[in-house]
């Protein structure tokens, strides 16, 4: 069945944060409903639909950001009790912008999350859950990493409402009273959850930062996971989920709102697969979405907010015909009386504008005043992408960027990303002291651009600090700077769980260190692990490496520490790193190894296919153009042998391939030669001087003389 | 919405810009071209789908370097295609399957154009090759040459000056874009990077591409407008697709996207995607029904017509609704303009506030009367550093600077520059090292981030300087100290010495200005000495080893003073002894070229031979012969091949020192000013060609054949 959906823009407001968007119930016999949008002005518009333009219903004044909106009433009625949450306080508001609730959590952080069911109150702070009931304190409960999202589940199966989680660690966390009951190991760092049947139901949807969407069933003691959607086209991460019946077959489908603009349409084929039926892209983040009637009656429609506070409608109302003689006879009534109406504002702020940019010429006349410009708010995301194990930048800003400076104290690699059409700018850097720069390139957008992509690519051991100057256009202008930090073993994930089998090297830490000093050292070299330390007397962490895909387990307590590796250039980065730390803070360590020689083969064995399969490739892509010559030449390739014959036909998919990963053999070959240097290292052997010969067998690359090479030398 | 009319996918791949179309015989023909073939899709009169066309191939044996086709001679029947290559020039005539003429260049053609130029009666094929242009009628005959700064990209014929007659319009790899009008170059506009593409787009206006992916609109030598884009620009061509009278400006880019701007403003009124890169965008009645089409071609092979916009679309040719959009853009620019006045009603809150005492350290608060001074200067090579422009860039109070963008056309690697202190060494004060490469004016947007240490926002300070033509010199205070350089130029003007003076002070880097018009400088680049000195008779004596500052200097001088024609003596010593040895060496890798030529001659005889002799032994069952005569065979192809490496680098040599014979012609003629230097040029020509080699230099020092 096939789904068009048209594009109709219905208001801007502030820029918005993840599900703070809601549509209130349809009340009495009208169908439309008021929608319900909170923005980081602390600003609540509630407003519906006439004739095509948005008329408010209310609209509060303006205080601290709000981060999340839920809807509530008492139990059977309908849920049209808007609830905001800003700082560490939460606020009700009835239909009508009533305030009738003001509670104060009493949190020492921010609530990120919440949820509201009935009498019963439930919020997270970064790592704490609340839940209240009739504003009185009921459970508590720590979690072991940042939570993300929050929400309930009901059902028959269950005894009561059990609130669920959603962590950063790639679990969730079912949660019953104050005591964990299980948690569900998901394959993602997730970012929402939402029910796929919103009154009652034990299905919970959740979508992930890296863009993978799931359904799982909880159950009293377990869950069980129905089905998963992959992110193949790397597309952006998951900012919400909705749920409703759009395409009209009876089944509820599954709205997805991703961080990349991407706005998804998920319907189910007679086998219950989910199947992507309709996608739609805007120029920035989708924060919220949902499914209901708000442009006119009787027409469906999917509703979304964009980071920058745009409310936009997916409507399944036929547009307007296009054709017809004369541009301007064809704008509506209504559109032309908006567009007036936009214009006659826009004269007036300009006034304004230029009033206020002459004061502030004026002030800087003045020797005492000072010039403070608020700032913007930017929206960034800096994550590893698993497939190709480099860095995923993004930042996004509310108005137009005008450029962006792009800084580096480490050696990375950057790399151009298709969507982007900014001109970047690589500059000359000076990686000597004074300045120690190893990457300054501009980017200079084009008109319009809020929104902007790039990949970095890290090598492991090499770590410092990456940051990005953003200036938007927007005067007087202002740039503002963001740090990411690149760390030692950057190029690794957390995992639930690893291969115990494999032949493992360990390195053993010993000293007079106490339980968080440990732990802010494992956080200083390992990406994705809590900035807090966690419960109980000590840890185990499980990573695996993105690029090879080679294991590391953590174990540490007070005064002890265990990392076991299958990768000897894991160990040898942590042992030094580690000990430079201790070093800062005058710390004795007593370091001991345990160097297992099978891992060197082993690891070599995991890189084989990798490896072979890359010189496979840039072989084939080699011959691709000479051989459509002899092709050309001939007429036909009938004469070609098999072999050249499928390379041949296989053309487009082995061009693709290649382009995908650039300078793959290269990081292998770095990769190989770091696990050689590191070898003889522990064996206190210095063997830089035959990384030439090392390199040599690589360039003529067999399994088993490379391995007796690592053996002899 | 604009729609394709057709589309087909041609089983080949094209080169890059290397389509064109041509009409033979009532047939359409659309030329493509990959590698050493050039094929022809031909669609025939009746058969309206052009899924029906057909593919003829015509081999050309060379690597094809441009391409074009059209009307050359009085009487053909079709259009003829002309197959330009690194050393030579193919007339074809696909009608008959004839050569019309063949044409050894030895500058190459890189470009090609066909049409009539300046008050020559018959149309002309001009190629651009290394330096030079040529232009030959339909017998092959040499009708126009003239020599130019650097390798010719692209050429086009447009009626430039608005007389009713065309100017040839050359683009070069040193960026500039020059304007021959016949042989007498009448105006010179310079780019930032390599002109790989130019197109005739209406009157006086014709549109540009550059290498580093910008494409423009010149409106005779004043830039109408110009967008950049990360992706490189293939092709572009002047098709007016929304039917309003006026062209526009359609480009093919590198990542497959065809899109159409408005010739004004450069607004895109369509775009569209082909799956690969662009190969060409040509136009042609290619179905044959009266009609002209847009017709897009990727190397892939992919091939799309577009036929111009239908009256009712009035110009809307993008499907998004175009109200949507004005309220969109609307609203963002309310948006934007909240913002701002959001920013001034803080701005004034935080300054009743909090005074000028205390500044939180996040948000980066300033003084407001914070100004930034710049300032450029010479600064001579030191033991630490190489000689450079030096901007200084500071702020008067305690804020620091945290970087520097400058963003400057042609004289960074990219088009901008950092400096980015680490946090140890942050200061109030910048110094930015500055090394133009060439010789041009060069306007520096710089943006600076300033604020407080901690600060995690800063203000932009935006300031644009301009750098001088001349920066890279260094007055000297002593003019006696060193040696006078042994080349120079003596030329005569009418003007004050003052007027010379305004020149000195506005294209030199001068710390504290001139007065008079002798002054003697230092080359930062190379460390020569440049002095320049004005008689009371209003006789100008530069003195420089460099020709290419001469030429500088005298062209600068002249269009500053106003002057439209300028002879001028000249004396290079060294110079010309170089171009001396360039000469004899021509005539020898000349003969070498000839030897080996005749070599490969007779192992071409011997291969025949050989061949027919092993076949003859196969054939006679003789296996043990035909692997001797085989195995001598393999041999002589790997002579051959080492011959052919051989005569490849003689031949490379070879265009290096024409190229730097041409150069030579074109520096002389840099040392004058108009009429005197079109002169120049034609007598330096006419003494390579009777091979006079001392009356070449003697004109390149007088400016005239007779002396």
């Amino acid at each position: 069945m096939e789904l068009n959906l048209n594009r109709v823009d219905y208001i801007q407001v502030g820029v918005t944060s993840q599900k703070t968007m809601r549509l209130l119930p349809a009340q009495g016999r009208k169908t439309t409903q008021k929608v319900a949008i909170a923005d980081h002005d602390g600003i609540l518009t509630c407003f519906g639909i006439k004739k095509g333009e948005a008329v408010p219903v209310f609209k509060t004044l303006p205080g601290q950001k709000i981060i999340r909106m839920d809807l509530g009433g008492a139990v059977g009625s309908p849920q049209e009790k808007i609830f905001v949450c800003s700082g560490s306080q939460v606020r009700g508001f009835t239909k009508k912008g009533k305030q009738f609730l003001t509670f104060e959590a009493n949190l020492t952080e921010n609530i990120n999350a919440m949820h509201v069911s009935g009498a019963d109150l439930f919020v997270c702070a970064s790592y704490i859950y609340n839940h209240y009931c009739d504003c009185k304190d009921q459970n508590y409960y720590l979690s072991g990493d940042k939570i993300n999202d929050i929400t309930c589940v009901s059902s028959e199966n269950l005894t009561r409402l059990s609130p669920v989680l959603a962590c950063q660690d790639r679990v969730l966390r079912v949660l019953q009273g104050s005591e964990l009951a299980y948690d569900i190991e998901v394959p993602g760092p997730p970012s929402v959850l939402e029910l796929y049947n919103k009154t009652r139901g034990d299905e919970l949807l959740y979508g992930t930062t890296d863009g993978k969407i799931g359904l799982v069933q909880i159950g009293e003691h377990s869950a069980s996971s129905k089905w998963e959607i992959d992110n193949d086209k790397k597309k952006g991460g998951i900012l919400c989920i909705d749920t409703y019946d759009i395409i009209g077959d009876g089944v509820n489908d599954v709205l997805v709102g991703r961080d990349d603009g991407t706005l998804e349409v998920y319907g189910f084929d007679s086998s219950n697969e989910p199947t992507l039926r309709f996608d739609h892209v805007l120029s920035e983040s989708v924060t919220s979405i949902q499914g209901g009637c708000v442009g006119k009656e009787s027409y469906d429609e999917v509703l979304a907010a964009t980071y920058t506070g745009w409310v936009t409608g997916l409507t399944t109302e036929p547009q307007k015909a296009e054709a017809g003689p004369g541009d301007e006879v064809r704008m509506s009534k209504e559109t032309q009386s908006k567009v007036e109406a936009l214009r006659a504002e826009l004269e007036q702020l300009q006034v304004k504008v230029l009033q206020g940019r002459e004061q502030y010429q004026q002030t800087s006349q003045s020797s005492t005043a000072v010039s403070a410009v608020p700032t913007f708010s930017i929206n960034d995301k800096f994550t590893l992408c698993q497939d190709d194990a480099s860095y995923c930048l993004t930042l996004e800003v509310q108005t137009a960027i005008d450029n962006l400076l792009l800084q580096s104290d480490v050696p990375i690699d950057l790399l151009d990303v298709d969507k982007n059409s900014a001109v970047v700018s690589f500059s000359e850097c000076d990686s000597e002291q004074p300045n120690g720069n190893f990457l300054l390139a501009t980017y200079r957008c084009q008109a319009n651009t809020t929104r902007l992509e790039l990949k970095v690519r890290s090598i492991e051991g090499q770590y410092g600090t990456l940051q990005a100057y953003v200036t938007p256009r927007l005067q007087p202008k202002t740039c503002q700077v963001r740090q990411y930090q690149i760390k030692p073993l950057s190029l690794h994930q957390r995992t639930h769980s690893i291969d115990q089998d494999r032949p493992m090297n360990r390195l053993s830490l010993v000293g007079q260190f106490s339980f968080a000093e440990i732990h802010s050292w494992v956080v200083f070299c390992l990406p994705e692990v809590p900035e807090k330390t966690p419960a109980g007397e000590s840890i185990t962490f499980y990573f695996h490496n993105t690029f090879l895909g080679t294991q590391l387990e953590a174990n540490y307590c007070k005064g002890e520490g265990h990392f076991r590796s299958d990768n000897i250039s894991t160990i040898s980065i942590l042992s030094d790193v580690l000990s430079k730390e201790a070093t800062k803070r005058k710390i004795n360590l007593n370091i001991s190894y345990d160097i297992n020689d099978d891992s060197v083969s082993h690891t070599l064995r995991m890189i084989h296919p990798k490896l072979e399969f890359q010189l496979v490739l840039a072989r084939k892509v080699q011959l691709i153009d000479a051989l459509k010559e002899l092709q050309i030449h001939e007429g036909n390739s009938d004469f070609l042998i098999p072999e050249y014959r499928n390379i041949l036909d296989e053309s487009a998919s082995l061009l693709e391939e290649y382009k995908k990963q650039p300078a793959h053999l290269e990081r292998l070959y770095g990769m190989i030669t770091d696990l050689f240097i590191d070898k003889f290292k522990f064996k206190g052997q210095n063997v830089k001087t035959k990384v030439s010969s090392l390199l040599e067998i690589l360039d003529n690359y067999d399994l088993n003389s490379l391995l007796d090479f690592f053996c002899e030398a | 919405m604009l729609v394709p009319i057709f589309t087909l996918k041609l089983n080949h791949k094209i080169n890059p810009r290397m389509v064109t179309i041509g009409k033979y015989d009532g047939l359409l023909v659309f030329i493509h071209n990959p590698h050493t073939r050039a094929q022809r899709p031909v669609s025939h009169r009746l058969s309206q789908s052009a899924q029906d066309s057909d593919v003829s191939l015509l081999n050309i044996n060379q690597a094809v370097s441009c391409l074009t086709a059209g009307k050359l001679g009085p009487n053909t029947t079709g259009d003829t295609l002309l197959v330009g290559s690194q050393t030579n020039l193919l007339a074809y005539d696909v009608h008959d399957n004839a050569d019309v003429f063949y044409k050894d260049v030895a500058d190459g053609a890189n470009a090609i154009v066909l049409g009539q130029l300046g008050d020559i009666s018959s149309p002309l094929a001009i190629i651009g090759g290394n330096c030079a242009l040529q232009g030959f009628d339909y017998m092959g005959n040499d009708k126009f040459w003239t020599v130019t700064g650097d390798n010719v990209r692209s050429l086009v014929l447009s009626d430039f000056t608005g007389d009713g007659k065309n100017e040839l319009l050359v683009g070069s790899e040193d960026f500039d874009i020059r304007v021959f009008k016949e042989d007498e170059l009448v105006s010179e506009m310079s780019e930032n990077e390599t002109v790989t593409a130019l197109c005739h787009m209406h009157d006086c206006r014709f549109g540009y591409a550059l290498a580093n992916g910008t494409v423009g609109v010149y409106d005779r030598n004043a830039r109408y407008w110009r967008i950049k884009s990360k992706n490189h620009a293939m092709s572009i061509h002047a098709f007016d697709l929304n039917s309003d009278g006026v062209v526009e400006l359609i480009t093919g880019w590198s990542n497959g996207k065809i899109d159409a701007r408005s010739d004004r403003t450069g607004e895109v009124i369509f775009k569209d995607n082909l799956s690969s890169s662009v190969a060409g965008v040509v136009e042609g009645d290619y179905r044959l029904d009266g009609q002209k089409q847009l017709i897009c071609a990727s190397v892939e092979g992919e091939v799309r017509g577009y036929l111009p916009a239908s009256k009712e679309l009035k110009g809307n040719l993008m499907d998004s609704s175009a109200e949507q959009d004005l309220v969109r853009e609307l609203s963002n620019r309310k948006q934007n303009l909240l913002l701002e006045l959001r920013n001034y009603e803080e701005n004034s809150k935080a300054c009743s506030v909090q005074g000028v005492s205390e500044s939180s350290g996040g948000v980066g608060v300033i003084p407001a009367n914070t100004q930034l001074q710049t300032a450029l200067s010479v600064r001579a090579s030191t033991e630490a550093q190489k000689a450079h422009v030096e901007l200084s860039i500071s702020t008067p109070n305690e804020t620091i600077i945290r970087a520097v963008l400058i963003f400057a056309e042609g004289i960074f690697e990219g088009e901008s520059h950092v400096v980015h202190p680490s946090a140890q060494n942050l200061s109030g004060c910048v110094r930015v090292p500055i090394v133009p490469p060439k010789d041009i004016p060069v306007d520096l947007h710089i943006k600076a981030f300033i604020g407080g240490r901690t600060s995690t926002q800063f203000h932009v300070f935006e300031i644009t300087r301009h750098l001088p033509r001349f920066s890279m010199y260094d007055i000297s205070s002593d003019s006696d100290s060193a040696e006078p350089p042994s080349g120079r130029v003596t030329f005569s003007i009418s003007e004050r010495p003052q007027r010379v003076v305004m020149w000195l002070n506005q294209n030199f880097l001068l710390p504290k200005g001139v007065d008079s018009p002798d002054v003697t400088f230092t080359s930062l680049r190379g460390g020569g000495h440049l002095s320049i000195s004005m008689a009371s008779s209003g006789q100008i004596t530069l003195r420089t080893d460099d020709v290419d500052l001469a030429g500088d200097l005298v062209q600068s001088l002249a269009s500053f003073l106003g002057i439209e024609e300028l002879s001028s003596e000249a004396d290079f010593p060294e110079y010309f002894e170089e171009l001396r040895t360039t000469l004899t060496e021509v005539d020898e890798f000349h003969s070498v070229h000839q030897k080996l030529t005749a070599a490969m001659a007779d192992h071409s005889n011997y291969i025949k031979n050989m061949l027919v002799q092993a076949e003859d032994a196969r054939l006679m069952g003789h296996t043990t012969t035909m692997k001797k005569r085989y195995r001598e065979l393999y041999d002589l192809n790997r002579d051959l091949i080492n011959e052919y490496k051989i005569r490849s680098n003689n031949h490379n040599a070879l265009l290096a020192c024409l190229k730097s014979v041409n150069l030579a012609i074109q520096r002389a003629g840099r040392l004058r000013v108009g009429k005197p230097k079109n002169q120049v040029i034609a007598a330096c020509r006419d003494a390579i060609k009777s091979n006079n080699i001392n009356s070449l230099f003697r004109i390149m020092r007088a400016g005239t054949a007779s002396s």
